[in-house]
């Protein structure tokens, strides 16, 4: 009888998950009458004509796939390379004003995104980097950057401290130390912020659609012009989201083993805080 | 070895803030000594061996070794090696690549390295295990390791922090003897951490007694077993430690409790002293102290009885049988050569 009921709330659980996500799936199969009938129609004659208006026709978002991947990769790089040896940085090392810039780190993620669009608006117009790969990338970083920072810390401090004192008394100096013992061990950690720091690169609409234009349009931009006064075209708007799905889903399909185990490292293991 | 591995630490201190975890402490280590800092928790041992080391600065001193001012240099530069509480093995190197890495950091060669490390492994009997993890190994497999990277690149100096605490009771005993045994073949300075006194008393050449930051004596087990310099000291060593009572001590006797106890030495002034003796030297007597049987515990081969004298408990070690029961009310006496004195004020050996 228990069995039964908790496979009822999770079955429940999965159809409110999952629902939207299959919907999607089979409104992208739909033609747009498909799509309007009322009562929704269940069985339908699938068609791929949704498919191939968005990848070959008028309105292509392979562009704006191309473009998503530009702006979030570039992000995702610039954000590591300089995230890892940050969080290394104030996971380990002592130095004045350690607490505070930790803090200066996290205050950063405080502020309302909305509020910023119009300074960062203004500043991009100024430097002449409206609509630009590298405007668009750099205004991704200022909040990619404190948010990996934050996430590796934790991952930095599960590495106990003798660790890195055994590297340092082997020679290896602090650099070769955090190359040979400290990064290894924390790759479970890097991998999970890379992934949902592309995610959230990847997801990012309200940036991308103030800062960005005709040349730098992210695919969920662009997925927004099929949405109009006169009509929403429901079908190919599915069929495009589905398209902008498949990466996110690869990676997870990919990285899954590493995001679950970087999301609990760290919650039994004896910490290296000091 | 590289070269004899002599250290001198002179007027060392070590503040924490508003803390001062070490008082200024001067220590001399001969060259192949193998020498125990031991203490309880808190009293600065570790934090010692970790200057030793160059993983902790000094707030003021020097640290010299063979001679040469090593106060400032960085971990590497010290040509030092230690063996952690914990091992600090490598999780994601097989038992080989952590055995080799000090070797890596220097730039040594693949076939010198693979030479090395087999023969650090035979060393410490764990030639067979060089291709597994660290996770993969038992806790004396992961210490004899953690030995092995120790010792394979040949260091002046050997820094172990408590490396047989992780150990099992029985695994403990036989490490005990293989590390005493590995030291005295490589020869090498060892600096050896420890709150054990039995390990201490077992493996070390000297031992440096450390209390609350300071170092309060310095010798060789036998001279800090049989002479305790203060009564801190006197109460931390042994198994049970020294039985201490306070007294008065006139003319060839020291008087506790109303009981006139005779010593060997004498005194004209009357002083207020505390009187030690060790649990082994006191005997039960047809006269003397009065006390009455708390507790017999048996040990198997021999046997520790608690006595209460007033409200101060005193432990008797003795044979396994002991005519005694509980509850009984006995006479405590020792041979007058057994007493140590101590100055009830200032806590020194008289």
């Amino acid at each position: 009888m228990r069995r039964i009921v908790v496979a009822t709330i999770a079955g429940a659980g999965l159809a409110v998950w999952a629902f939207p996500v299959i919907w999607g799936l089979l409104t992208s199969f739909k033609t747009e009458r498909d799509v309007l009938a009322y009562p929704p129609v269940w069985l339908f004659k699938p068609t791929l004509d949704n498919y191939r208006e968005v990848i070959f026709g008028a309105s292509s978002i392979v562009p704006n796939l191309w473009s998503s991947f530009f702006v979030s990769t570039s992000a995702t790089l610039l954000t590591m390379l300089f995230a890892v040896p940050a969080s290394y940085a104030l996971a380990r090392l002592r130095y004045p004003a350690k607490r505070a810039s930790g803090f200066y780190v996290l205050a950063t993620q405080m502020l309302p995104p909305v509020g910023l669009i119009i300074p960062y608006y203004l500043v991009l117009q100024k430097i002449g980097a409206l609509d630009t790969y590298a405007g668009l990338t750099v205004i991704y970083l200022t909040f990619s950057l404190p948010f990996a920072i934050w996430l590796m810390v934790s991952y930095f401090e599960d590495v106990p401290f003798e660790m890195e004192e055994a590297a340092l008394l082997d020679r290896a100096g602090r650099l070769r130390a955090l190359w040979y013992v400290i990064l290894p061990q924390v790759h479970g950690g890097i991998a999970v912020t890379t992934i949902f720091v592309f995610l959230n690169a990847w997801n990012e609409f309200m940036f991308a659609v103030v800062l960005g234009g005709n040349r730098v349009r992210p695919v969920t931009v662009a997925m927004f012009n099929f949405i109009s006064v006169e009509q929403t075209q429901w079908a190919k708007l599915a069929a495009g989201a589905m398209l902008a799905m498949a990466p996110v889903i690869l990676i997870g399909i990919i990285a899954q083993r590493h995001i679950v185990k970087g999301l609990t490292v760290g919650a039994v293991k004896g910490g290296g805080r000091r | 070895m590289s070269s004899p591995g002599g250290v001198c630490i002179e007027g060392v201190v070590k503040r924490h803030g508003a803390t001062t975890v070490l008082h200024g402490i001067d220590l001399t280590i001969e060259p192949g000594e193998f020498f125990v800092l031991l203490g309880p928790s808190g009293s600065g041992k570790t934090t010692t061996l970790r200057i030793l080391a160059g993983l902790e600065s000094v707030s003021s001193g020097r640290v010299l070794m063979d001679g040469a001012d090593v106060t400032t240099q960085e971990p590497g530069a010290r040509d030092v090696a230690m063996v952690f509480q914990s091992y600090a093995l490598y999780p994601h190197m097989t038992v080989a690549q952590n055995i080799g890495f000090p070797l890596k950091m220097v730039g040594t060669n693949t076939a010198e390295i693979e030479r090395a490390v087999a023969a650090a492994a035979a060393k410490v009997d764990i030639g067979h295990l060089l291709r597994r993890t660290p996770g993969q190994l038992s806790g004396g497999q992961q210490q004899r390791c953690a030995l092995a990277r120790a010792i394979v690149r040949q260091p002046r100096l050997f820094l172990l922090d408590e490396p047989l605490s992780n150990l099992d009771a029985k695994l403990r005993l036989e490490t005990r003897l293989e590390l005493h045994r590995l030291q005295r073949s490589l020869g090498a300075t060892t600096v050896y951490v420890t709150h054990d006194q039995e390990e201490a008393m077992t493996l070390a050449d000297r031992i440096a007694v450390f209390m609350d930051g300071r170092i309060v004596q310095v010798g060789t087990p036998r001279e800090i077993y049989s002479k305790p310099q203060t009564i801190a000291v006197a109460g931390f060593i042994g198994t049970p430690p020294m039985n201490l009572m306070p007294g008065t001590w006139h003319g060839d006797a020291v008087t506790i409790a109303g009981h006139r106890l005779p010593l060997i030495r004498v005194t004209s002034i009357p002083r207020e002293v505390m009187l030690g003796v060790r649990p082994g030297d006191l005997r039960i007597a047809p006269s003397g102290l009065k006390a009455r049987v708390e507790r017999v515990e048996d040990l198997g081969d021999s046997s520790i009885v608690t006595l209460m004298t007033g409200d101060r408990p005193l432990k008797l070690k003795g044979d396994r049988l002991q005519p005694v029961r509980e509850g009984e009310d006995v006479f405590l006496g020792f041979a007058p050569e057994a007493a140590h004195l101590f100055d009830a004020n200032s806590g020194a050996r008289l």
